[in-house]
């Protein structure tokens, strides 16, 4: 812990710069100040990805804000535009066709699966264990690849509009899905082996970053690191949008609260993602994807806030509008804030200097979703 | 890992690799991608829709053969789609061209003659 009497004190210590050009570290810069390998203090010094989304938001009509939205978190593209198409709805109060939600939270879980084997590629990068990092990232562009015949669009989709969706799902489509979540499962297994129940992979991320269940509470922990410490809280279940009613949902708890339980939370809920996208391709009702929605339409003036379950956690939209075709101010709480400029410092803190990507990786944080 | 099942990563030698020879092959061309736009001069009737969807500007009607038509800065595009979306004549379309290399800045400003001719 941080000291009174610096002057004194600070002799000893050493601040070493964790990021931006960190091979583990994203676009994310802290200081980490060490007294020899424990870490002392660490200050998170965001910003080195903001590119100021909500205030170009104001000066778009709200259809060419969806195709904004998705550069908000570039890993996981579709849950923001899952919220921003949804908070638009909200606020003009009407509803898109069945078959276009579901196409949605069909996206929406697929984009869930590709957030977290990036993460496992990433975090076995930072850990050391460079096969997983290049096997993972193979599986990826399979995924990658699916939402391009999908959407038309590798990385942004730009998929979603308010009131639905703009393409439909074909019979062809359909069965490329079922194939890639096949592929998925068996790949798993070998993900089990190379990285989940490895060796060095449990050394180095067990017993390391514990959270208490009160103290993640207390700091804004949503999403996977919330559930990894024994809280079952998960937006698709508590309060269910798009096609999740429809769905049998199963919300991963670990106990543990440490790098590792977080770690497997994330592999158990690749497995709930490939069961939840069966469940809806089988219920797929027929009839329109999209209501007519006009560029220009005028949105009422007003406020509407929505909350989806992002691949980190709780994301929400809060919208106002003041009665043009262009909202007044959006705010976007992006998961990965408090992951990264709250838990993060506070789980470093007495740990040792070696433990730090271990602990950063383990919280997934995403920094173009911190920055915005 | 390797000591339960030790002959598991002779299986990979008889894999194929996951990524491939660039230049001299690559994944072919989805249908509906949205690379860059293409423009049918003869439907083109110079209306301002494509310019006024764009979420980033970067449409522009010029003058080209005493008609308007949009110039695309492909720099600022962010291939959502939207113009040939709204087209009300149906005369942008998005192409499965995805390698615009350029060396120079200004060689993305995409003229209605360069806009109109294929790769």
């Amino acid at each position: 812990m941080a000291t009174n009497n610096l002057e004194e004190s600070e002799i000893s210590f050493i601040t070493i710069p964790f990021g931006p050009q960190h091979p583990a570290s994203g676009h994310f810069h802290a200081k980490v100040k060490v007294d020899g390998e424990n870490v002392v203090d660490l200050v998170a010094y965001p910003g080195y990805l903001h590119r100021g989304f909500e205030k170009l938001m104001e000066y778009r009509t709200h259809v060419q804000n969806t195709m904004l939205s998705d550069r908000v978190c570039i890993l996981d593209p579709f849950s923001n535009e899952m919220a921003y198409v949804n908070v638009t709805e909200l606020a003009v109060g009407i509803e898109a066709p069945l078959r276009g939600k579901f196409i949605r939270s069909i996206m929406a879980e697929l984009g869930r699966i590709l957030s977290h084997v990036t993460w496992i590629g990433i975090t076995s990068m930072a850990l050391g264990l460079e096969s997983g990092t290049r096997i993972s990232w193979g599986d990826r562009e399979k995924i990658i690849r699916i939402q391009e015949i999908l959407t038309g669009g590798r990385i942004y989709p730009c998929y979603y509009v308010p009131g639905g969706v703009r393409r439909d799902f074909s019979q062809e489509h359909i069965d490329e899905i079922f194939k890639l979540l096949d592929y998925i499962e068996k790949a798993m297994k070998l993900y089990d082996d190379l990285v989940f129940y490895n060796t060095t992979f449990m050394t180095r991320m067990e017993n390391v970053g514990t959270l208490t269940k009160e103290d993640a509470i207390a700091l804004g922990a949503t999403g996977p690191n919330l559930r990894a410490c024994g809280v079952a809280a998960d937006v698709r279940v508590d309060e269910p949008y798009d096609g999740y009613p429809y769905v049998n949902v199963d919300v991963v708890t670990m106990e543990k609260g440490d790098s590792y339980a977080r770690s497997l939370c994330r592999r158990g809920e690749i497995i709930t993602s490939i069961s939840i996208i069966r469940q809806l391709l089988e219920k797929m009702p027929a009839g329109d994807f999209k209501v007519k929605w006009a560029m220009t339409k005028k949105v009422p003036a007003g406020e509407a806030y929505f909350c989806c379950e992002a691949a980190r956690g709780e994301l929400c939209f809060h919208m106002v509008s003041d009665g043009s075709d262009k909202p007044y101010r959006v705010k976007i709480r992006g998961p990965s804030f408090s992951h990264a400029l709250a838990i993060f410092p506070f789980l470093v803190r007495g740990s040792q200097l070696a433990d730090v990507p271990a602990i950063y990786w383990s919280l997934d944080s995403c920094p173009a979703d911190m920055d915005r | 890992m390797s000591l339960i099942r030790p002959f598991s990563l002779f299986k990979n030698l008889f894999k194929k690799p996951m990524t491939l020879d660039f230049p001299f092959e690559s994944l072919p061309a989805v249908e509906g991608y949205r690379g860059r736009q293409i423009l049918d001069l003869e439907k083109c009737t110079g209306c301002p829709v494509c310019s006024m969807v764009c979420p980033n500007l970067a449409i522009e009607l010029v003058e080209y053969n005493g008609k308007k038509y949009p110039q695309i800065h492909l720099g600022k595009c962010c291939f959502c789609g939207l113009c040939a979306e709204y087209c009300p004549r149906d005369a942008l379309h998005m192409t499965q061209e995805a390698m615009i290399t350029i060396m120079d800045t200004k060689e993305a400003v995409y003229t209605p003659a360069k806009l109109s001719q294929t790769a």
